[in-house]
C-alpha cells in the first residue's frame, strides 16, 4: 500500500479556513486562543477519521461529513419558552433545574436554575471570558485522547456549554437539566463543551439533551464534548437523550474520571440521528470505583449510530459494566465497539460487557467489536455481543394466546430495550428515556 | 494469595531452554543464493523443474510483493525483518527421489525417531488404534518420503509434494493455485507465492472417503532458511478427508521467518478437517530467538453443504500471526475453528480466524482458548461477517483466556459484522485467572497444587482436543504440558 498525500475535504478545507473568520468572535483569553489554535492544527493535521484509522474502521467520518456548515456564533435565532416546551417532548415534564442553549449559545431567558441549591451552574462562554486564562489552561491540559480529530474540532470552536460543579458531601436530588436545542432555518455547525465536577462524597444527577425545534431545518452538526470528573465516594448519574429528527449529525465524547470508590452511571439514548458518534473514555484514578454505561440506540431509514467505549482500568479492584441495546429497522446501521483495558497492575478488576442488537429488516446492519485488552492476571472480564431478529417462537407463543401481532412485537421489543433502561437509577429520568423510546417505537412499520 | 504465588514461582521455573526438540542435523544442503530478488525466484524455479507457467505465477506474485509493505495492525513487535538477509532455498543433497525409506539418509531417520515419529514404524505398524496415518515428510523444504502412496493411490487420492503435483497434476493446480489465498492477498503471502519451495497437495476425487488421516510433518532444520511450504488440499463433491500437520523445529539464536500458505477447497458435500500441532522454537527463556510464523490459511466452502473445519494447537514459535478462516460461499456450508494458544517466555500469539458467510443458511462456530503464562502476549482477533444475502447465517464464537501470572497479557479483538436481520451471532468471550475457589476445591480433595492446576487446564481446553483426531491427541497434551511445564505438573 502506498502512502498517498491525502487531498483536504470540502468539509476539512471549510473548518479550517472558518476559523479565520469567527476566532475573534469565539469566547476566552490569550491562553484559550492558543489552546484553540493548537487544537484546530491537530485538526488540520489530522483530517476527519477515516476508516483506514482503526478505531473509526465503521464510520467513515471523511466520507460521511461532505458538507460544511457554517460555524455557528453569536447565534441569535428566535426562540421561545413555548418553543422550547414543545421541543423539550417528555423531558418538559422532569422536575429541576435547567440550563439551555440554543445553537451553541447560552440563552438566559430560557434556562431555569431555580431549585439548584448546592450546584454550581455557569455558562461556559462567559466563565472561559471572566476567568481568562486560568480556564484555558485546564482546557489544554483535556483528559481526552489528543489525537481525536472530533475533539480537536471541539476545543477549536467551542462556543458555549455547562459548568457545572457539586461541591464536597453535597446530595442535589433533583437532575440538572442541559438543553442543546437545534433551531433556525438554516444548518449549523455547532461545538459545545461541558464541564463537570462532582466533589468528594457529593450525589447528582446530571440530564444533556440533544433535541430539534420542531420546524427547523432538519439539517445540522453537532459536536459535543463533556469532561466529568467524579470526586472519592461520589455518585453519578449522567444521562444523554440525544433524539431529532433524523437527519442531524451527532458527534459526541464523554472524558470520564472516576475518583475511589466512586460510582458513576452512564446512560445515552440514540435516536432520530442521521449520523452519530458517542465516544465514552473513561478512566479510574482511584481503587475501589464502579463504573456502569449503557444506552439504547433506535435506528431507521439510512441512520448510522455509533457506540464507541474505552475503559481503562489504571488502578485494581474497580468495576466496570456496559449494557448497550439497539433497534435497527430500515437500511440502518448500529455500531458498538467496547474496548476494556487493564493495566498491569489493575489486580482484582471486574469487567462485563454486553452489546445486543434486535434487527428488524432485513437490511439492517450491525457491527460490533467488543475488545479486551489484559495485562494483570487476578481479573474477571468477560464480553459477549449479540445480533438477531425478533424470536418467532416468542410471537407465534404471544399470538397464541389471542395478542395481534403488532401488539406481540412491541411487547418484545419493549421487554429487549428494557434491560437497558433499567441502569437508570433516577426514575423520573428513566420515565422520560422510555417516553422517548416509546415514541419512535410506535412509529415502527410492520 | 499463596497459590497464586506458587504458580508464579513454577511459571519463572519453566526453562525454556529445555525445549526438547532444540538439535541440529548435520547434512549437506544446497542453498540459494543470499537474499531475494527476481533471480531467486528464477533459482527457485530452475532448482525444482517448474514449467513456465509456474515461473511466471511466481514472478507475478513477487511483482505484487514489492509493492506492498509489512503489515503492523497485530498486537506483536519484533525488530524489522530483513528480507535480503535470508537464504530462500534449501535442500537436502542426497535425497532425490527414493523409492523407499531404505533409501533414506540415516541421518534424517534418526530425526524423525527424535521428534517421536518413527516413519519405519509408522509403515509397519499401521498406524495406532486401527487407523493410518501417511506421513508426507519435509524435511527443510524438500519432500522427503512419501508412505502409504500405493495405498491412497487405490483409492484415488492424490496425496504428494508440491513439486510433484506441478510436474504431474499440472491441470489441478493451474486451476485451485491462488484460488482462496491469491497471489497478493497479504504481504507474506505473496511472498510466499514467489518463493514457495515445497509442500504438500492432496486431491481427494468424488465421493471418496480418504482412507487414513493424512499427515505432514514440517521441520525447520538449515540454519537462516526461511520457509515457505505451500499447501494445497481438494475435496471434490462428497470427498471426505483429515489431514494432519505438525511442526517442530531445532534451536537456534537467530530468529527464523515462516511464511506458509495454505488453500482448502471444499466442493459439493466435502469435508475437509485440518488439524495443526505447531511447536516450533519459541526463543530461550529471555525471548532471545525463536520462529517468527506468519501464515495464511484459507478455506473456501465452495459447494453447498459443505464443511472445512480448523483446529490448531499453538504452543510454539516466538511470533505467531495466524489467521485460519473458512469462506462459506456455498449454501448450508459450515465453518469451524477451534483453537488451543498456549504462550509463555515472550511469546507472542496473534491468531484467530475469520467467518465470511456469504451463502444462505451457512454457520459457523469458533471455540478458541488462550493460555498466557511468563511474559508472553496471546491476542484472539477474529471477524465473523454475514453479507446482505447471507440469509440465515449462524455463528456462535466463545473465546476464554487463561492468565497465569501477573506479567503476562491476553487480549481479545473480535468484529463482528452483521449485514441482514436474518443473521444470528453470538459471541462471548472471558478472561481471568484459575479460580482460587477451584484450586482450594481440588486440593481439599487431596490432588497437589501442580495436579489441580493441570486438572482446570485440562478441564480449560477440552472443548478443543475432543476436536483432534485421535493421532494427536496425546502428543498434544505432551506438547502442552512442555509449553507450561510447572505450571501444570
Amino acid at each position: 500500500m502506498m502512502n498517498v498525500a491525502v487531498m483536504k475535504t470540502k468539509f476539512e478545507q471549510s473548518l479550517t479556513e472558518q476559523f479565520n473568520h469567527v476566532s475573534a468572535r469565539l469566547p476566552g483569553g490569550a491562553a484559550v486562543g492558543v489552546a484553540r489554535t493548537a487544537a484546530l492544527g491537530r485538526f488540520s493535521a489530522l483530517g476527519l477519521p477515516n476508516r483506514r484509522i482503526e478505531e473509526w474502521k465503521y464510520t467513515d467520518l471523511r466520507n460521511a461529513l461532505k458538507e460544511p456548515l457554517a460555524v455557528a456564533v453569536d447565534d441569535d435565532t428566535k426562540v421561545t419558552v413555548a418553543d422550547l416546551i414543545v421541543a423539550l417532548g417528555p423531558l418538559a415534564h422532569l422536575e429541576g433545574p435547567r440550563i439551555v442553549f440554543v445553537n451553541g449559545g447560552w440563552r438566559r431567558e430560557l434556562s431555569n436554575l431555580e431549585g439548584a441549591e448546592g450546584i454550581e451552574v455557569a455558562a461556559l462562554g462567559a466563565t472561559l471570558t471572566a476567568a481568562q486564562d486560568k480556564i484555558g489552561e485546564a482546557l489544554a491540559g483535556t483528559t481526552g485522547p489528543d489525537n481525536d480529530a472530533v475533539l480537536a474540532l471541539n476545543t477549536a470552536y467551542m462556543t458555549d456549554g455547562a459548568v457545572v460543579r457539586v461541591g464536597d458531601g453535597i446530595e442535589v436530588g433533583k437532575p440538572l437539566l442541559l438543553v442543546f436545542m437545534r433551531a433556525g432555518s438554516e444548518g449549523r455547525f455547532v461545538a459545545t463543551r461541558n464541564v463537570v465536577s462532582i466533589g468528594k462524597g457529593a450525589a447528582a444527577t446530571i440530564v444533556e439533551a440533544f433535541i430539534g425545534l420542531p420546524g427547523s431545518t432538519a439539517e445540522g452538526q453537532h459536536n459535543s464534548a463533556t469532561e466529568i470528573h467524579v470526586g472519592d465516594n461520589a455518585r453519578v448519574t449522567h444521562v444523554k437523550i440525544a433524539a431529532d429528527t433524523g437527519k442531524a449529525t451527532h458527534l459526541s465524547n464523554w472524558m470520564v474520571g472516576l475518583g475511589a470508590e466512586a460510582v458513576y452511571r452512564g446512560f445515552q439514548l440514540n435516536q432520530g440521528l442521521g449520523l452519530a458518534r458517542n465516544q465514552i473514555f473513561a478512566t479510574y484514578h482511584g481503587e475501589g470505583a464502579k463504573l456502569d454505561l449503557s444506552g439504547l440506540f433506535l435506528g431507521r431509514g439510512a441512520e448510522h449510530i455509533d457506540t464507541t467505549l474505552v475503559v481503562d482500568h489504571a488502578v485494581p479492584r474497580c468495576e466496570s459494566r456496559e449494557l448497550y441495546k439497539g433497534v435497527l429497522d430500515g437500511e440502518a446501521r448500529g455500531i458498538f465497539q467496547g474496548k476494556v483495558i487493564v493495566r498491569p497492575d489493575a489486580q482484582k478488576t471486574d469487567g462485563k460487557q454486553m452489546a445486543q442488537v434486535l434487527m428488524l429488516s432485513p437490511d439492517a446492519e450491525f457491527d460490533s467489536k467488543p475488545e479486551l485488552e489484559i495485562y494483570a492476571d487476578d481479573v474477571v472480564c468477560g464480553h459477549g455481543s449479540t445480533a438477531a431478529e425478533l424470536d418467532t417462537d416468542l410471537l407465534f407463543y404471544l399470538r397464541a394466546r389471542g395478542i395481534p401481532l403488532d401488539t406481540a412485537r412491541s411487547m418484545l421489543i419493549e421487554s429487549f430495550v428494557g434491560e437497558a433502561l433499567d441502569r437508570i437509577e433516577h426514575e423520573g429520568v428513566r420515565e422520560v428515556v422510555l417516553d422517548f423510546a416509546r415514541g419512535w417505537l410506535s412509529k415502527l412499520g410492520r | 494469595m499463596a497459590a497464586v504465588e506458587a504458580t508464579v514461582e513454577q511459571v519463572k521455573k519453566i526453562d525454556v531452554d529445555q525445549y526438547k526438540y532444540g538439535f541440529e542435523t548435520e547434512i549437506e544442503s544446497v542453498k540459494a543464493p543470499k537474499g531475494l530478488d527476481e533471480d531467486t525466484v528464477r533459482y527457485i524455479s530452475a532448482q525444482k523443474n517448474e514449467p513456465a507457467w509456474m515461473l511466471e505465477w511466481r514472478l507475478d506474485a513477487f511483482q505484487r510483493w514489492k509493492t506492498m509493505t509489512e503489515p503492523t495492525w497485530a498486537k506483536v513487535h519484533h525488530p524489522k525483518i530483513d528480507f535480503q538477509d535470508q537464504y530462500y532455498y534449501s535442500a537436502p543433497k542426497k535425497a532425490a527421489g527414493p523409492k523407499s525409506l531404505d533409501e533414506i539418509d540415516p541421518v534424517i531417520l534418526e530425526t524423525y525417531k527424535k521428534l517421536g515419529i518413527p516413519l519405519k514404524e509408522q509403515e509397519i505398524l499401521a498406524g495406532v488404534q486401527g487407523s493410518r496415518v501417511a506421513v508426507d515428510a519435509v524435511f527443510d523444504s524438500v519432500s522427503v518420503v512419501t508412505t502409504f502412496k500405493e495405498e491412497l493411490k487405490k483409492a484415488g487420492v492424490i496425496f504428494c509434494s508440491f513439486s510433484e503435483a506441478v510436474r504431474e497434476h499440472p491441470e489441478l493446480i493451474r486451476k485451485y493455485l491462488g484460488s482462496v489465498v491469491p497471489q497478493s492477498d497479504n504481504y507474506y503471502a505473496a511472498l510466499n507465492s514467489a518463493v514457495f519451495s515445497d509442500g504438500s497437495f492432496v486431491y481427494i476425487p468424488p465421493a471418496t472417503r480418504c482412507p487414513m488421516e493424512l499427515s505432514t510433518y514440517f521441520r525447520i532444520n538449515e540454519k537462516n532458511t526461511g520457509q515457505f511450504e505451500r499447501t494445497l488440499i481438494i475435496a471434490d463433491r462428497g470427498a471426505y478427508v483429515s489431514y494432519l500437520e505438525g511442526c517442530t523445529a531445532p534451536m537456534r539464536d537467530e530468529n527464523q521467518l515462516h511464511a506458509a500458505v495454505v488453500e482448502l477447497v471444499a466442493l459439493d458435500e466435502a469435508e475437509i478437517k485440518y488439524s495443526t500441532v505447531q511447536n516450533w522454537y519459541p526463543g530461550d527463556k529471555n525471548g532471545r530467538g525463536g520462529i517468527y510464523n506468519f501464515v495464511t490459511k484459507r478455506g473456501d466452502c465452495r459447494g453447498h453443504h459443505s464443511k472445512i473445519s480448523w483446529t490448531q494447537v499453538e504452543t510454539g514459535s516466538a511470533i505467531t500471526w495466524k489467521y485460519p478462516s473458512c469462506i462459506l460461499r456455498g449454501d448450508h456450508s459450515r465453518g469451524e475453528f477451534y483453537s488451543i494458544a498456549v504462550s509463555n517466555g515472550y511469546q507472542q500469539v496473534d491468531s484467530g480466524t475469520k467467518m465470511i458467510h456469504l451463502g444462505k443458511n451457512t454457520s459457523s462456530r469458533i471455540i478458541s482458548k488462550g493460555i498466557a503464562a511468563g511474559f508472553s502476549q496471546n491476542t484472539y482477533r477474529g471477524l465473523v461477517s454475514a453479507h446482505r444475502k447471507a440469509t440465515g447465517a449462524r455463528n456462535f464464537t466463545a473465546c476464554d483466556s487463561l492468565l497465569i501470572g501477573d506479567k503476562c497479557g491476553a487480549h481479545t479483538v473480535p468484529y463482528i459484522e452483521a449485514k441482514n436481520s436474518s443473521a444470528h451471532f453470538e459471541h462471548e468471550a472471558t478472561t481471568s485467572k484459575i479460580s482460587e475457589d477451584i484450586l482450594f476445591y481440588c486440593r481439599q480433595r487431596g490432588l497437589s497444587q501442580e495436579e489441580a492446576v493441570a486438572l482446570v487446564v485440562n478441564g480449560f481446553v477440552r472443548d478443543v482436543l475432543q476436536q483432534l483426531p485421535m493421532e494427536f491427541m496425546a502428543e498434544t497434551q505432551k506438547l502442552i504440558g512442555i509449553s507450561l511445564e510447572g505450571s501444570v505438573g
